[in-house]
């Protein structure tokens, strides 16, 4: 039970994280994981593979669009960026976060006001 | 933001997925490496990191099919659209040739839904009768020929009781009843039927209850709802009331109801009257009572040939197989019964019992409609050709921005399927008009069955409309797939020559349209001169200023010859002494639309002849005077006289053909023929004139003609010639008879010339209607032309400014532009000839005095249409001279 709450909070965050990795211009999938990793600092990110579905999930809702490149290598790859809709998106998903964390880290560091009354 | 690249990649979604995955272990795989891990290692490493790469792959093509599948299905939708508003959009900025092309689609689509609409109404739409497909007609056949005859009595019994194909089995005979005590006497037709008649047809009365096999009640009636309406105002009450009917009281047993409607059931297909609005049920031995009297016993009489017969196949039995059955039971019988030696039977299906003599110049109709439509197709064809050459520029600039071959493609044939839909709109707007015209115009046993508002009618024209938009739209659009139009943004922009697939795709349609126009044209040459000929035709007597109608006797005066014969006289005695009335006669069968009798005969003198070969001849019963008023020419001898009655010596008289087969070169006057079935011989007392008794289109016959007076029935058809229009004499006429007794009905009263119009309805109708197809294509043909040639000279105007630059004479220009119209005029010539020629077998037996390789027809038609082809490219070949050099090579 435990479990299913934490993929779902999850999945949710990580597309958020997704579109937020987005913001400074296309990037590809590895890219994506890669900023992930270092802004998170590796606690978020247990399975690098669960990245693709949701990316291919939000190109689904065209909140990105992807785009075939070549690589310094010469390899073929996928370069992902923000469609309009996906800015919007990401600007709900923070306004949204910020308020529930707010919320949230009020409701933790509460004194016993009640008390008071 | 669907961007097309995008597009490209859902189509291989599989590769991709591999890809991008791979790239991501591989990166990750070289981090580690970096970070000091063996090549191995760091790949396992990045293996773990990653998660299962299997369910991984599979989980993101998944989402990826989902949403390219997704996003296929609104992106037709907006493209479709999309398409639709632009192809409007485009319509609308050239009004000019949207309306040609709409009207035009409109003619050719109107008329065709117009023709479908009759062809629905008569040949396809189902009849009123449960299973109707089992239906089948027997008819006696005679001799070589297969034209059905009506079977006798005795005869009909036999197959009733013999043939095991049928599970239900009917005679109907024709007759006439006298309405009395119901207002003015009327004559009313009707039938008497076999019981199992309704069962037979499988349908149910509106009220009541209708005979069935051996259960009928002898004075019982069932009434049509036409009948029941007019005489009861559909009163529902009326079943077991009493009606009088030829004097004798039935009881109303059934109402019909209203799509309940039977014709009158002829074995030679003619122009039909009212079908009968009631039955009653047969005499002795459940047979239909014969006209002549209801109460004879009719048994004994194996081959009096009026009844004609309808049965149900047994489920199983196939048409085929009763027919070969019937065959066998006719091949048996003529073994056992000398006289029906030569006798044979055979089968017909209800559709085409009732269709059958329309069918041909329906589907004909509907071939000249369809020519009409696919010259408007080429039309527009050609026309949306020229519009997609003038539109290069915009295709190439579409194509530069991206837009592929097939977008670009389904551009052009959503126009043109926009078009054919206005085209449907406004056709069937069109149909609706011609329909109601063609009703006027219509034989009238066609008119009244014509219902634009089916839903056949109207699915045929939506495909019909879908297929033409296709079609035309198909020339345009293959332009364009092979690229013809694209290198168009090199060349300035500037029209120097059409590009050469367009003006050959042109010119093609244009010959198409020349032989089509040609092949529809000389149809309807040939058909217009038949019937010319057909009204020309000498009938053999004088039907101007003749009016005919019918008496029939009831009760006491109808029982006996004696009686029957006295009133006939008094009745033409009286009708001669009308003012403005100079003749009057009477016959038991009028020529042209008339009943018709015949009869097999012998000669005196003469050998008999071998089973089956007894010669026939037609067989008229006229009253003295008949032929004086009718203007039939008496060659030789007397007329009959009320001398020649029962008590004095039996005489006859013959036509000319009869005379001239049985005694050529010899005198007929005084010579003794016989009918087959009879022992008493009658001397030939006069000759007179052939007439065409069975209408204009049918040549003379043997005729045999016997004395009222010595041979009556109790009804009889009435013509009076007058010295003016004769219905201005009908009141004084009606006057006449109501003197000698006023329950005398005067029934079907028309002239002689009404008789023959109608006689000829059918070639004129299908005349007047290939005529005016005929001309619609032709115009189609010429506005095609007219099109090609302007367009034509439109392109060449560098050229022809070149040359007229280089001091060319107005002469060579014209010549110039000519000389191409004269060779597709040539060609599309030829080919129609040709065509015309190979379909001329189609006309046969719808022709009257004109081969269907008639010159004439087919020189007029050739002259007309190269005619009206060089006009129609000479006004643009004008418009070549007026191009200024200076302004064009400038």
């Amino acid at each position: 039970m435990t479990d299913r709450t934490s993929v779902d909070l999850l999945q949710g965050t990580l597309a958020t994280l997704i579109l937020k990795s987005l913001s400074w211009g296309p990037l590809h999938g590895y890219g994506i994981a890669r900023w992930i990793e270092q802004v998170t600092e590796d606690e978020l990110l247990v399975e690098e593979g669960s990245l693709y579905p949701a990316l291919h999930r939000l190109q689904a809702r065209d909140l990105v669009t992807s785009q075939w490149t070549t690589s310094e290598t010469n390899r073929r790859v996928r370069c992902y960026s923000l469609t309009e809709q996906g800015r919007q998106q990401l600007r709900a998903e923070l306004s949204r976060w910020e308020r529930f964390s707010v919320a949230v880290s009020r409701a933790l560091q509460a004194r016993k006001a009640s008390k008071a009354v | 933001m669907t961007g097309r690249p995008e597009r490209r990649i859902w189509r291989d979604t599989k590769n991709d997925a591999d890809d991008e995955i791979a790239f991501h272990l591989e990166m990750r795989a070289r981090d580690f490496q970096e970070r000091g891990l063996a090549t191995e290692q760091a790949r396992e490493e990045a293996r773990r990191r990653f998660g299962n790469i299997d369910t991984i792959t599979t989980l993101v093509r998944r989402i990826d099919d989902e949403s390219a599948r997704q996003k296929r299905r609104t992106g037709m939708w907006t493209d479709f659209r999309q398409d639709i508003t632009y192809a409007i959009r485009g319509l609308r900025r050239a009004p000019g040739f949207t309306a040609i092309a709409v009207l035009t689609l409109a003619l050719g689509i109107g008329a065709n839904a117009a023709i479908f609409s009759l062809i629905n109404a008569v040949l396809i739409r189902p009849l009123p009768f449960s299973d109707p497909d089992r239906i089948v007609f027997l008819w006696n056949t005679r001799g070589g020929t297969s034209t059905p005859e009506p079977i006798g009595p005795g005869r009909m019994m036999d197959f009733r009781s013999q043939a095991t194909s049928f599970s239900a089995f009917a005679a109907i005979s024709h007759m006439s009843f006298t309405l009395s005590g119901h207002g003015d006497p009327e004559q009313i037709p009707g039938s008497s039927v076999s019981s199992p008649f309704f069962d037979v047809l499988g349908v149910h009365p509106l009220l009541g209850d209708t005979f069935h096999d051996g259960h009928a009640d002898p004075n019982a009636v069932v009434l049509s709802h036409r009948l029941w309406m007019r005489l009861f105002g559909g009163d529902p009450t009326v079943v077991g009331r009493s009606v009088t009917l030829n004097q004798r009281a039935r009881t109303i047993v059934a109402v019909m109801p209203r799509e309940f409607v039977w014709p009158s059931i002829t074995a030679r297909p003619s122009p039909a009257d009212t079908g009968p609005e009631l039955w009653i049920p047969g005499g002795l031995g459940d047979i239909p009572r014969p006209a002549t009297d209801e109460d004879a016993d009719v048994r004994a009489y194996r081959n009096a040939g009026y009844l004609r017969t309808v049965a149900r196949l047994k489920p199983g039995v196939t048409v085929s197989q009763a027919n070969a059955e019937v065959a066998a039971i006719a091949t048996r019988l003529s073994r056992t019964y000398a006289e029906d030696d030569g006798r044979g039977a055979t089968l017909v299906g209800i559709r085409e019992q009732f269709a059958g003599s329309v069918r041909r110049p329906l589907l004909i109709l509907a071939g000249a409609v369809g020519f009409v439509l696919a010259i408007a197709c080429a039309n527009i064809a050609s026309l949306l050709l020229g519009r997609a050459a003038d539109r290069r520029r915009e295709i190439a600039v579409r194509r530069a921005l991206g837009a592929g071959t097939g977008r670009i493609v389904r551009q052009l044939l959503t126009e043109a399927v926009v078009l054919s839909a206005a085209g449907a709109v406004a056709g069937l707007a069109l149909a609706w008009w011609l329909s109601s015209s063609l009703i006027t115009v219509a034989p009238a046993d066609m008119a009244g069955m014509v219902t634009l508002l089916d839903p056949r009618v109207l699915g045929f024209t939506l495909v019909v409309a879908c297929a033409v938009g296709l079609a035309f739209g198909a020339a345009p659009a293959l332009e364009v797939s092979r690229g013809a139009l694209a290198p168009v943004l090199t060349d300035g922009g500037t029209r120097t020559s059409g590009s050469r697939g367009t003006t050959r795709l042109r010119d093609v349609l244009v010959t198409i349209e020349i032989a089509v126009a040609l092949v529809l044209l000389s149809g309807s040459a040939l058909l217009v001169r038949s019937f010319v000929r057909l009204t020309r035709v000498d009938t053999g007597m004088a039907t101007h200023n003749l009016l005919t109608f019918d008496v029939s006797l009831t009760g006491d005066r109808g029982a006996y010859q004696e009686k029957q014969v006295a009133f006939y006289a008094a009745l033409l005695e009286r009708l001669r002494a009308v003012p403005g009335v100079s003749a009057a006669g009477a016959a038991v069968t009028l020529p042209i639309g008339g009943d018709d009798f015949g009869t097999q005969y012998r000669v005196e003198g003469k050998p008999v002849p071998p089973a089956g070969r007894t010669p026939q001849a037609g067989y008229q019963i006229v009253m003295p005077g008949y032929f004086a008023a009718m203007g039939i020419p008496l060659r030789a001898g007397r007329d009959f006289r009320m001398a020649d009655d029962r008590r004095a010596p039996p005489v006859a008289l013959v036509n000319e053909s009869f005379a001239h087969r049985e005694w050529p070169g010899a005198d007929a006057v005084g010579r003794r023929v016989r009918f087959d079935d009879s022992a008493e011989w009658m001397t030939v007392v006069g000759v007179v004139g052939d007439i065409r008794h069975l209408g204009p289109s049918v040549p003379p016959r043997a005729e045999l003609y016997q004395s009222v007076t010595q041979r009556s029935f109790p009804f009889i058809a009435v013509v009076v010639r007058t010295q003016a229009d004769p219905y201005a004499v009908m009141p004084s006429i009606r006057r006449a008879i109501g003197e000698l007794d006023p329950q005398i009905p005067l029934a079907h009263a028309k002239t002689m010339d009404e008789h023959l119009a109608h006689a000829l309805s059918r070639p004129k109708f299908l005349s007047t209607l290939v005529t005016g197809f005929g001309a619609v294509a032709v115009t189609l043909a010429v506005i095609g032309i007219y099109g090609m040639m302007a367009w034509s000279v439109a392109q060449r105007r560098k050229e022809i400014a070149v040359r007229v630059a280089l001091g060319a004479k107005n002469r060579e220009v014209l010549g110039l532009v000519l000389r191409k119209a004269l060779l597709l005029t040539t060609i599309g010539v030829v080919a129609g000839l040709a065509a015309a020629r190979a379909a001329s077998g189609v006309l046969n037996g719808l022709l009257f005095g004109v081969e269907a390789t008639d010159a004439i027809a087919f020189g007029v038609t050739t002259a007309i249409i190269a005619l009206v082809a060089l006009a129609a490219s000479y006004w643009p070949a004008r418009q070549a001279l007026r191009v200024n050099p200076v302004t064009l090579l400038r």
